[in-house]
C-alpha cells in the first residue's frame, strides 16, 4: 500500500485495492477485446491503440510537469483512458485522431480539474465526443471490412438496424464480431469476458450494465420495429453498436457514476433510455457516447436525491412493524 | 410547429445555454450551489414565460398595428423592465414569502439576456402569442435544467485542487463546454416527428 | 458624489488589462461566445458595442448631475437603447449580411452587461472626457478580444481566416476541426484563453466565487 497521505473526496472506503491495481484490472479486462479488434481489423487497430495510449500518458505527464504537480502516470489511469478511447474509434481513422482525442481527454476533461477523481465526465468519452464533433467524416466513414481489412463504405450494421429494424447478421456474427464497427465494440464475447472478470474482481457494479442493457433491450423491443410496437429485435439492439462496450467499461467509471447501488441502477436505466431515444428518433446512428455523458452530468443530482438505506434499516423496519402489529393500547 | 416540438426543442435540442449562448452571465454567477440555482430557475421560468406573452401581445397590438417594428428593441426592453418592476412590487405586497425566497434574483433577471433573447427569437420564428408563451416557458425550462445540472457538479468542486489561473470563470467555461458536448447528442431529436 | 480624476490615457488603456471586460471582468460573455465564429463577425460586433458604449457613456456622463438616483437604471436603459436602435438600422442598411449573421445579438447589445456596468460604475461618476476615453478603451479592447477569439475559432474550425475576398492561408494545411465553430468549441476556447490571460497578463488577485 502507498503510505502517502491521500486527500480525496468522499466516499472514504479503505480496502486493499490501490488505484493502480484497479486500473490494471481494467486493462486486463480490455485485452480480449483489444486482441479481437486487432485480429478482426488488422494492424491499424494496434497502431491506433498504441498512439492513443502513448498520447494519453504523455499528455498527463506533460501537463503535470508544467503545472508543477507530482507526475502520476504510474497509476495507469491514463493508460485506461487511452485504451478506451482507441476502442471506440473506426479502425481506419488517421493516427492523429487518437492523439488529439487522448490529449483532450486527459488535459481538458480530467487534469485541469485536479486529476484523478475530480473529473465529472468520462474522459475517454469526452475525448470521443470532441473528435466526433471536430472530424465527423472520419468518425462516421473510416470503417474497415472485418478480416479482409480493406476500407468499406456505406452504412454500418447499426445504422441499417436503426432504419429498418432488422439486420442481416446472425447471432454468431454478432457475438464474434465479424462486422464493421469501432475497433473494440464488435467482439461481444471478448467484451463480456472482460466484464465478468471485472465483476468478479469487484471492480465494477453489475447494476450499471444490467440496467443499461436491460432498458435498451426493453426499449428496442417496444419501439425498435417499423412494423409496430412490441416487435423489435431486442437482441440485435443490444449487441450492435457500442452499448456493451460502453455499459461495461465506460458507464461504470467510479468517479463519474453514482455512489449508491440504487443510484447506479438508475444511471444504467437513464443511459439506456437516452441511447434508445437517439438511436430511434435522434440525429445520430449511435447514442451511447452522449447517453453516458449526460448521465455523468446528472450523477451529482442522483447522488443528492437517492438516499441510501442506512445500516440497520431492515432492523428498524421490522422493529416498527412489530411495534405496530403488537398494538399499543 | 406543435407544442411538444417546441418544448423538446427548448429544453434539449436548442438549449439556451448549451446551444444558443443565452443567459450565460447569471448561469455562471448563480450556480455555486443547488439552492440558489433553483431559486434563480424559478424566477427565470416565471419571468420568461410571462415576458414572452406580454411582448408578443405588444408586438401584435401595438408594433405591428402601427408599423413601429423598428422600435422593437427599445420597446421590448422597457416592457420587460417595467414588468419585472411591477412583479417585484406586487409580490412584495401580496406574496411576501415567495418574494423573500426569490430575493435578489428578480431584479437580476432584467439583464439576463435570455429573457430579451427569447422575446426576439419569438419574433424571428413568427410565433403568435400562445406559441411565444410556450417557447418562453420551454426555453426557461432548458435554462433551468442547465443551471441545476451545473450546480450539482459545482458543489463537488470544493474538494478539488484547481490551479489558481483556472479558478472561477475559466473552469466554469470549460465545464460548460464539456456539458454542451454532451448535449450535442440531442441535435436532431424528434425532428419532423411532431 | 466624489469624482475621480484619472488620466485620460489610463482610462483608455485600462480596458485592455486591468479592466479587460472579457478576460479580467468576465462580463458580456454571451456575444463573446456567440459571434466569434469568425474574425470579421467579431470585428463588426465589437465596433457596434464600441459605438453604443461610447455614446451611452458620453450621454450618461453629460447628464449625470440631472439624473435622479432612484430612476437612473431606466434612464440608462433608454440612453443605451437609443444607440442600439441606430446601430440596428445602420447595419441593416449597409451591412445586411453581417446583420443577418449576428442575428439577435445586435438588439441584445442593449442588455450587454458591459454597457450598463460602465454606465453605473464609471460614466455616472466621472467627467465627460474620461467617460469618453473609458468607452473607447473598453470598446476597443472588447473588439480586439472578439477578434482574437474569433480568429482562433475560425482558424481551427475552417483552416483559414477570411477577410472579404482574401483568405489566409489560401488553403488549409490541416484538417479543420468543425467543433470549434460549435458551442463546445466556443466555451472551451474562451475558458482556456481566460486561463492564459490570468497566467500571463492578469496575475492580480482573483476573486473566488
Amino acid at each position: 500500500m502507498d503510505d502517502k497521505l491521500l486527500i480525496t473526496p468522499a466516499p472514504h472506503i479503505s480496502s486493499v485495492k490501490t488505484v493502480r491495481g484497479i486500473m490494471l484490472d481494467v486493462v486486463i479486462s480490455l485485452l480480449p477485446a483489444t486482441l479481437a479488434g486487432i485480429i478482426i481489423f488488422g494492424i491499424r487497430s494496434l497502431q491506433l491503440v498504441l498512439a492513443s495510449v502513448i498520447a494519453a500518458v504523455a499528455a498527463e505527464a506533460i501537463y503535470q510537469k508544467v503545472a508543477k504537480k507530482p507526475v502520476t502516470v504510474n497509476d495507469m489511469s491514463a493508460v485506461v483512458t487511452g485504451l478506451l478511447l482507441a476502442l471506440t474509434l473506426p479502425p481506419d481513422a488517421p493516427i492523429w485522431i487518437p492523439i488529439i482525442g487522448s490529449a483532450f481527454a486527459i488535459i481538458v476533461a480530467k487534469q485541469i480539474f485536479g486529476g484523478l477523481g475530480t473529473n465529472f465526465v468520462n474522459p475517454a468519452l469526452a475525448g470521443r465526443a470532441f473528435i466526433v464533433a471536430a472530424w465527423p467524416l472520419h468518425m462516421t466513414q473510416d470503417w474497415l471490412n472485418p478480416m479482409t481489412h480493406d476500407a468499406i463504405t456505406g452504412a454500418t450494421p447499426l445504422a441499417v438496424f436503426n432504419n429498418t429494424g432488422t439486420t442481416s447478421l446472425g447471432v454468431k456474427d454478432l457475438l464474434l464480431g465479424l462486422r464493421a464497427g469501432s475497433l473494440g465494440e464488435t467482439c461481444i464475447i471478448a467484451l463480456l469476458a472482460g466484464g465478468i472478470y471485472l465483476i468478479a474482481r469487484d471492480v465494477i457494479d453489475w447494476r450499471i450494465p444490467v440496467g443499461y442493457l436491460g432498458t435498451l433491450a426493453l426499449g428496442t423491443w417496444i419501439f425498435g420495429s417499423p412494423n409496430g410496437f412490441f416487435q423489435g429485435d431486442w437482441l440485435s439492439g443490444i449487441l450492435l453498436g457500442g452499448a456493451v462496450l460502453g455499459s461495461i467499461f465506460m458507464a461504470t467509471d467510479y468517479v463519474t457514476s453514482p455512489v449508491t447501488p440504487t443510484g447506479r441502477f438508475y444511471m444504467g436505466v437513464g443511459a439506456g433510455i437516452i441511447t434508445l431515444l437517439i438511436r430511434v428518433w435522434g440525429g445520430y446512428p449511435e447514442g451511447v457516447t452522449y447517453a453516458i455523458l449526460f448521465m455523468n452530468l446528472v450523477t451529482p443530482l442522483i447522488d443528492k436525491y437517492v438516499v441510501p438505506k442506512y445500516y440497520g434499516y431492515m432492523h428498524d423496519i421490522q422493529a416498527r412493524k412489530a411495534a405496530a402489529g403488537g398494538g399499543t393500547k | 410547429m406543435s407544442i411538444i416540438a417546441i418544448i423538446i426543442g427548448g429544453v434539449l435540442v436548442n438549449n439556451f445555454i448549451f446551444m444558443q449562448y443565452l443567459g450565460i452571465c447569471p448561469f455562471i454567477g448563480v450556480s455555486q450551489n443547488l439552492e440558489t440555482a433553483m431559486g434563480m430557475s424559478g424566477a427565470v421560468v416565471f419571468v420568461m414565460t410571462i415576458a414572452s406573452a406580454v411582448t408578443a401581445a405588444f408586438e401584435q397590438f401595438v408594433l405591428a398595428r402601427f408599423g413601429l417594428e423598428y422600435l422593437r428593441t427599445i420597446a421590448y426592453i422597457l416592457v420587460i423592465a417595467a414588468f419585472v418592476q411591477l412583479v417585484e412590487i406586487f409580490m412584495k405586497k401580496t406574496l411576501p414569502g415567495l418574494y423573500k425566497a426569490l430575493g435578489i434574483y428578480l431584479p437580476l433577471i432584467t439583464t439576463n439576456c435570455a429573457v430579451l433573447g427569447v422575446t426576439m427569437l419569438n419574433v424571428r420564428q413568427g410565433y403568435g402569442i400562445l406559441m411565444s408563451t410556450i417557447n418562453g416557458f420551454a426555453g426557461a425550462l432548458g435554462w433551468s435544467l442547465a443551471i441545476i445540472i451545473f450546480a450539482g457538479i459545482r458543489e463537488r468542486w470544493q474538494l478539488m485542487d484547481i490551479p489558481p489561473a483556472l479558478e472561477g470563470f475559466p473552469l466554469a467555461l470549460i465545464s460548460t463546454g464539456l456539458m454542451s458536448l454532451a448535449f450535442l447528442g440531442f441535435v436532431g431529436l424528434f425532428k419532423g416527428l411532431f | 458624489m466624489k469624482e475621480s480624476k484619472s488620466s485620460l490615457g489610463f482610462d483608455f488603456i485600462k480596458g485592455f488589462i486591468q479592466e479587460n471586460p472579457t478576460f479580467a471582468l468576465a462580463i458580456g460573455m454571451c456575444p463573446t461566445l456567440a459571434v466569434t465564429t469568425s474574425v470579421v463577425n467579431g470585428f463588426w460586433m465589437g465596433i457596434a458595442v464600441l459605438f453604443v458604449l461610447t455614446f451611452a457613456n458620453v450621454f450618461v456622463s453629460l447628464l449625470r448631475n440631472f439624473i435622479p438616483d432612484e430612476i437612473r437604471i431606466p434612464i440608462f436603459v433608454i440612453l443605451i437603447a437609443t444607440p442600439v436602435v441606430i446601430v440596428e438600422l445602420v447595419m441593416k442598411a449597409y451591412l445586411p449580411a453581417i446583420y443577418e449573421v449576428l442575428g439577435i445579438f445586435v438588439p441584445l447589445i442593449v442588455v450587454n452587461c458591459i454597457i450598463i456596468a460602465r454606465a453605473e460604475a464609471f460614466a455616472y461618476r466621472n467627467p465627460v472626457m474620461n467617460s469618453l476615453m473609458d468607452g473607447l478603451g473598453i470598446g476597443a479592447a472588447f473588439t480586439v478580444n472578439l477578434m482574437i477569439v474569433g480568429g482562433i475559432r475560425e482558424f481551427l474550425g475552417t483552416g483559414q481566416i477570411v477577410f472579404g475576398s482574401a483568405a489566409f492561408p489560401s488553403v488549409p494545411f490541416f484538417e479543420p476541426a468543425a467543433v470549434m465553430l460549435t458551442p463546445p468549441g466556443g466555451f472551451i476556447t474562451l475558458g482556456i484563453l481566460m486561463a492564459l490571460f490570468n497566467v500571463t497578463i492578469g496575475a492580480k488577485g482573483k476573486t473566488n466565487d
